[in-house]
């Protein structure tokens, strides 16, 4: 896949106009007022300390989640679970949280994550075995196991680790497991920083090291697909490279369960509920595939969801407006053949050429 | 009541009843992979289906005006996806996989929005399917097989013997088949293979549309948050396991029906979780993934090993 180009930026951001529009058809033909609705969505989004804090907070779990995707993306393998991984992480996560004692808050807290990431990982490892050794599409078992794991957490919070008599739900995550809220009444954490850290660590993991290339070169971007001749050109084990990225993308899957947990709600419940992985999906497209176009969508992102909070609070808008937008906006992204179309208007290929100078 | 005392009458009828939707969205999958398109959006097509025919239903007050717009709105999806994939030169699997995300968004803001509901949506004004009694049957043996089904179940048979006639019998079928073998040969037959995709594209969109409505017009007559709850995407899976054609689909559609009716049935019997009764299908699929992968295994060098 090409890097950000001009005109992959104005795909965007003619697909962000078109989208607009469709939003304001979509708002006034249910009876509200789109200016109100943009008001309300630009002040949840960005108005006061605490509103910003909240948008990073529903910004962390999507970094973890797109940077999964991406990964998986790119070394061929479509993993569509993660949204699965995060479950399970979050539960496990949230295990070690009240199960370990007597451990110090640094010692308990990477603890938790590890043992996280670690079942999420291994919830990713049976659709790769089975699309490295057999042949069965990774999509549609990753697709099954989402909805395999909702139900396993939800029986997990309703049986064996219930401690609330009247809640399903898990005992309270003991202190020193605890990722630090660091502004009063948001949900914004620590965990922020890991998710921005690990998404930058991703990045020149992916493109500065021969271990990243080697991952990359199974598939790298939407037009390979493991199993590529090239990798076995190149004499680079590509089964090797699809089975870790898709543990990779679990175990990050599971780690953006665990910082929910950890750093938001501290403990876990049967009505706690995700679909981070899926946005992930979205994410991971806007930004190209790469993690830093990850972080920015994500930041994007975070900011209109919690913005979409503030106005189905404050409107008769449903918060699930963003999604569908946002889906929209990933139809005209994805549309390589509008990209391709612009190349023949020189003006285009001559801003192209100017910014592909700089490199990411 | 013992365990063995499930296998009945009302068992045979739910199974039935369970196969319909999963067959139906199988045999639209099956087209699909016939013709080389991977259309992971049939959940999509079948959530917008089940919305706009209780919409519909529901403010004309007309089962007929139900599905009608329930099989366009499969259909316009199903053209949606087709814009995107062949028209826009987009990645099957993204597109599939936008449609989805932006049907489950789109019907639950639409749901939310226009009622104020969240969760389901329920009325009296929605007027569901109504089963088919067949009177001439009445008294016979055959009756309790046979009759009171809603319309799904009766057609599943004639589209799964109607799509093995197309496969098989005819020139298009033909078409279908060679397109999704060998895209190259095809072309150089005359065939026009994207013509051929949009035609399998539009049609597995009717098929999804009529399999959402079952689920919400004659199953229930109601409209919940992603209720095709990803009978879409065990359909794929049947279709896989059938080698997407039309009787071994539908074979492997039973099965899930199966599964599905005799965890129904286990719960009346023993005291079950009702969250591990509801993974039942899900676990099911991934038990027909690895049957799936053991078999591609024996039968040839996995897909995986690229040839050098």
């Amino acid at each position: 896949m090409d890097k950000f180009s001009f005109k992959d930026v104005l795909v965007t951001f003619a697909g962000l106009f078109i989208t607009t529009l469709v939003a304001w058809v979509l708002i006034t033909s249910t009876g509200n007022n789109p200016s109100e609705v943009a008001k309300y969505l630009y002040e949840g989004g960005f108005k006061g300390t605490r509103n910003i804090a909240n948008s990073l907070y529903q910004a962390t779990p999507l970094i973890l989640t797109a940077t999964a995707t991406l990964i998986s993306f790119r070394v061929g393998m479509f993993n569509i679970g993660i949204n699965g991984s995060m479950y399970v992480g979050a539960l496990y996560a949230g295990w070690a949280g009240y199960r370990f004692t007597n451990l110090g808050h640094f010692s308990h807290v990477t603890l938790c994550i590890l043992i996280g990431m670690t079942v999420g990982a291994l919830w990713m490892l049976l659709p790769a075995l089975l699309r490295v050794y057999a042949g069965v599409s990774e999509i549609i078992s990753t697709i099954i196991l989402n909805f395999v794991a909702v139900l396993f957490v939800s029986y997990m919070a309703n049986g064996p680790f219930r401690a609330d008599p009247i809640a399903p739900a898990t005992a309270r995550i003991l202190e020193t497991a605890e990722l630090k809220q660091i502004f009063p009444n948001s949900q914004f954490n620590t965990g922020f920083f890991i998710a921005v850290i690990v998404a930058i660590l991703a990045h020149f993991v992916l493109n500065k090291t021969t271990f990243g290339y080697e991952l990359r070169s199974g598939g790298d971007g939407l037009v390979g697909v493991y199993p590529s001749r090239f990798s076995s050109y190149l004499g680079i084990p590509s089964d090797r490279s699809a089975i870790i990225g898709m543990l990779i993308s679990g175990a990050l899957g599971g780690l953006a369960g665990a910082i929910e947990v950890l750093g938001a709600v501290r403990y876990f419940f049967q009505e706690l509920e995700f679909n981070q992985g899926f946005d992930g999906i979205l994410i991971g497209i806007l930004g190209k595939l790469e993690p830093i176009g990850a972080i920015i969508a994500s930041l994007f992102y975070g900011a209109i969801k919690n913005g979409g909070f503030f106005v189905d609070y404050k409107t008769d808008v449903a918060r699930e407006i963003i999604i569908v937008l946002i889906s929209i906006l990933i139809f005209f992204v994805s549309a390589q053949k509008i990209v391709k179309g612009l190349e023949k208007y020189p003006i285009v290929k001559k801003l192209d050429s100017f910014f592909s100078r700089k490199k990411m | 009541m013992e365990w063995i005392e499930i296998f009945d009458i009302s068992l045979l009828r739910s199974l039935l009843r369970s196969t319909a939707p999963i067959a139906i969205v199988g045999m639209a999958a099956a087209i699909c992979s016939a013709a080389g398109v991977l259309n992971i959006g049939l959940e999509g097509k079948m959530l917008n289906a089940a919305f706009a025919g209780v919409a519909a239903s529901y403010y004309t007050e007309s089962m007929w005006a139900g599905l009608t717009a329930g099989v366009i709105a499969g259909i316009m999806t199903a053209v949606l996806f087709g814009l995107l994939s062949f028209t826009l030169g987009a990645d099957e699997v993204l597109a599939g996989l936008a449609i989805n995300i932006f049907s489950l968004a789109g019907t639950t803001y639409l749901m939310r929005t226009l009622w104020g509901q969240a969760g389901f949506f329920s009325d009296p004004k929605i007027v569901g399917v109504e089963p088919i009694h067949f009177t001439f049957l009445e008294g016979t043996f055959l009756e309790p097989f046979v009759s009171g089904f809603t319309y799904s179940v009766y057609l599943m048979f004639f589209i799964a013997v109607g799509l093995h006639i197309l496969y098989y019998r005819t020139r298009l079928g033909t078409a279908i088949r060679a397109t999704g073998e060998n895209p190259e040969a095809a072309e150089d037959a005359g065939i026009n293979t994207v013509r051929i995709k949009w035609l399998v594209t539009v049609f597995s969109g009717l098929l999804a549309g009529i399999s959402g409505l079952f689920l919400s017009l004659e199953n229930l007559t109601m409209f919940t948050e992603g209720m095709s709850a990803g009978k879409g995407y065990i359909g794929l899976v049947a279709s896989s396991f059938g080698n997407a054609t039309p009787l071994g689909t539908f074979g492997a559609s039973a099965f899930f029906g199966l599964g599905d009716a005799i965890g129904i049935r286990l719960q009346g019997v023993y005291e079950l979780d009702s969250r591990l009764i509801l993974m039942i299908p899900y676990a099911l699929t991934v038990v027909v993934l690895i049957l799936i992968g053991i078999r591609q295994r024996l039968k040839v060098r996995p897909v995986a090993i690229p040839e050098s």
